[in-house]
């Protein structure tokens, strides 16, 4: 009792920093805009996790959703002038019925083979979005139309604004996360980790609990696609439903920060968002290429160094204070 | 970083051997930068140096750098005392998000003054969405029509839209061809599925459509593609006079290859990118001689400029090199006339004069002069034919250095 409220009181001091954090920096500044970068991204690797953390279902395929999200609410505003905010709400259903969709035929696949086919389910996306030119602007892209800095519009001059509202998005699907994963929905999901057969011999749907989660998680992915919109004012198929820039980057930031935890996600957010910036930042203007390099070299030393994420370091570190002591 | 820090305190050698590697690599880059400072004016140029287009990022990135050294040389921005220019490289990588972001870096943290880049025409458009509401100037070659049709005051576009070359690839191929006595009526394109492919094919497909000639074959394909054999097969039956192909370079190597190894003898018409950098003939050698290409601009048209360029680097100016040097000196002379780094005057310097001598010379118009949109009035594609290992200028006629060989 005593430690979770210290937890709740350590927790809202975070979340204060977090709040004021924006004004240290310059408003339309550098720094900002990474710290968005970095908060939207932890937002989408949340998502993800709610599939691929609690059931172990990892997909590779969530930019699928992401671009629906933002090329749903952009073109909306495009034709019909309609506020982001209700286009935010038009992508989110049709990243649902997108997940409901890719989800009938492959929730009964396992491990790699449900890996592979949301891949394809998100490269087929990004293929329709190239072809159908008429309706996306095909690869050339589509811009955000300029408007005047207005909430409802959600576009604003400088970055402090956005910085707020991917915070917001960042401690809603955390909050959504957290309230699954102690749902009944979280101990099924999570019953299916360990063993599906077993959880459908005692009575869990596996399948619709799975459909379930997805669901919210695309939802959720979509939603977070109308924000980089709003943020980014421009983007293309590739960006959207790029494998590399979206798909395998949500994967990634979650295991590097500890799958399956509520922390993990943003722990690797704020250190792979940063990470990838400072590498371009000092290696960009030597050998082309080499701050790339850099970048990858790093990750894989810290996916060597501990396989399970941040999270985990902590408890290994306990282990070995104790093993130390009982050796002293 | 708290985990980082947690993590390097405890561990076993393998980390302390991986952080002190990377604190290896790290410090003299980290060191140069910070003795390399004093009066100068720093410049920012954003390439995609890794990633797909690294090989254009590079080509780019010299063309700036031999300039500016020029310019250093030469004394500096003479009304700013002399003042040197400083490049603060930075690589967009081929993703625009983080082309945005180091835009907006450069831009708060290195103070630049202008930006140039980012071949790439997403990688530009993400920029200007940052560099627009900045109001910082952002000098490119990129093609993409969009570029310049969104009404930003802050671009600055130096070559012709993609329509535009498009069009001229077109126009260009039907003017040889009657040179030659043969009358156009059946073509072939094919395009990759990227902002440049899709856009320069638009302007082939209007350039036909406005002449009346027909379009046997118009195909998309994805960028990166592994077998062209179905593209070609469907090229032999289509009975084609002569075909477009719009590609980057291992595209481009594929499809010429499988064309020639077919005995497929039709002129093929390039729609620059792939088809006019040195490795085109690497690539091909033999196979590459006589195949046709439009480009915005070609090196042959002003020697004395661009053999300097050649001198340094071993190669010859790619078009991308090119503009984007004269991206460069177009800067130098609009700080020059502003006599001031402020954004806003070198914005009204940039929109209202006509950039003369220089490298200016090396583009089609002879000078520079950007209309409201800022895109410069003056540029005009030409069509180059490789020639020995060279790009020769062959259209339109007034500057061409040859005549175009038709059919090979």
């Amino acid at each position: 009792m005593n430690t979770s409220s210290t937890r709740l009181v350590a927790l809202f001091a975070l979340l204060a920093i977090a709040v004021v954090l924006p004004f240290a920096f310059d408003p339309r500044g550098y720094a900002i805009r990474i710290l968005c970068l970095a908060l939207l991204f932890a937002a989408m690797a949340q998502a993800w996790n709610i599939v691929a953390g609690l059931a172990n279902q990892v997909s590779l395929g969530h930019a699928a959703f992401f671009g629906i999200g933002a090329y749903t609410s952009t073109l909306l505003l495009i034709h019909f002038g309609l506020s982001p905010w209700l286009g935010m709400i038009a992508g989110a259903v049709l990243g649902g019925l997108a997940a409901l969709l890719i989800s009938l035929p492959t929730m009964r696949l396992r491990g790699h083979y449900f890996a592979l086919a949301t891949l394809a389910f998100g490269e087929v996306m990004r293929v329709i979005a190239n072809s159908w030119g008429g309706l996306t602007g095909g690869p050339v892209g589509i811009s955000v139309p300029f408007a005047p800095p207005d909430l409802a519009m959600l576009q604003f001059k400088e970055t402090r604004p956005y910085y707020w509202l991917m915070l917001a998005a960042l401690v809603l699907v955390t909050t959504i996360f957290l309230a699954i994963k102690r749902s009944r929905l979280g101990y099924r999901l999570r019953a299916i980790k360990e063993n599906a057969d077993a959880a459908e011999v005692i009575g869990v749907d596996t399948t619709r609990t799975k459909i379930v989660a997805a669901v919210i998680s695309g939802m959720i992915t979509a939603c977070l696609g109308t924000l980089y919109a709003q943020f980014q004012f421009f983007f293309d198929p590739d960006t959207v439903f790029g494998v590399a820039s979206v798909s395998v980057r949500m994967a990634m930031i979650a295991i590097v920060g500890g799958i399956g935890t509520a922390a993990g996600p943003i722990l690797g957010a704020f250190f792979v968002i940063p990470l990838e910036e400072f590498a371009n930042q000092i290696f960009s203007a030597q050998a082309a290429g080499l701050s790339q390099l850099v970048f990858g070299l790093l990750l894989i030393a810290v996916i060597l160094i501990e396989p399970r994420g941040f999270m985990a370091i902590g408890p290994r570190l306990k282990r070995l204070l104790a093993r130390e002591k009982a050796d002293g | 970083m708290p985990g980082t820090e947690r993590k390097y305190g405890l561990g076993p050698t393998r980390r302390h051997a991986l952080a002190l590697t990377a604190l290896g690599i790290a410090s003299p880059f980290v060191l140069r930068d910070a003795v390399a400072q004093g009066k100068a004016i720093n410049v920012g140029v954003i390439m995609p140096l890794s990633g797909a287009n690294a090989q254009f990022g590079i080509n780019s990135r010299n063309g700036v750098e031999l300039v500016a050294d020029e310019i250093n040389a030469a004394g500096g921005i003479k009304s700013l005392g002399g003042a040197r220019i400083n490049l603060v490289v930075a690589d967009s990588t081929s993703t625009p998000t983080t082309a945005a972001n180091v835009a907006q870096r450069l831009l708060t943290q290195n103070d630049v003054v202008a930006i140039l880049g980012a071949f790439a025409s997403a990688l530009t458009i993400a920029i200007s969405e940052v560099t627009e509401r900045r109001g910082v100037p952002l000098l490119t070659m990129s093609f993409s029509d969009q570029i310049t049709g969104r009404g930003f005051e802050n671009i600055f576009q130096v070559v012709a839209k993609a329509s535009a070359i498009g069009k001229a690839q077109f126009d260009g191929t039907v003017a040889i061809a009657a040179a030659a006595g043969q009358k156009l009526d059946k073509i072939a394109i094919m395009y990759e599925d990227t902002a440049y492919g899709t856009s320069q094919a638009a302007g082939l497909r209007d350039g036909a459509k406005a002449a009346g000639v027909q379009i046997v074959m118009d195909e998309a394909y994805p960028l990166g593609i592994t077998d062209v054999t179905p593209l070609i097969n469907k090229l032999r039956a289509s009975g084609a006079q002569a075909v477009f192909p719009v590609s980057y370079l291992n595209d481009s190597l594929q499809i010429i290859r499988a064309m020639r190894q077919q005995k497929i003898a039709i002129p093929a018409i390039g729609g620059a990118a792939g088809y006019v950098i040195p490795d085109f003939e690497k690539g091909l050698g033999e196979f590459s001689e006589g195949v046709l290409s439009i480009s915005p601009a070609n090196y042959d048209l002003a020697p004395e400029l661009t053999e300097r360029f050649r001198k340094r680097y071993g190669y010859f100016m790619v078009h991308e090199a090119l503009e984007h040097a004269v991206c460069m000196d177009v800067l130098a002379q609009a700080l020059e006339q502003a006599k001031s780094t402020k954004p806003d005057d070198l914005r009204k310097v940039l929109h209202g004069t006509r950039f003369e001598g220089g490298w200016t010379k090396a583009m089609t118009g002879g000078a520079v002069q950007f209309d409201k949109t800022g895109l410069n009035t003056l540029s005009v594609p030409v069509m180059v034919q490789w020639r020995n290992k060279e790009l020769v200028t062959v259209w339109p006629s007034q500057v061409a250095k040859s005549k175009a060989i038709w059919a090979s």
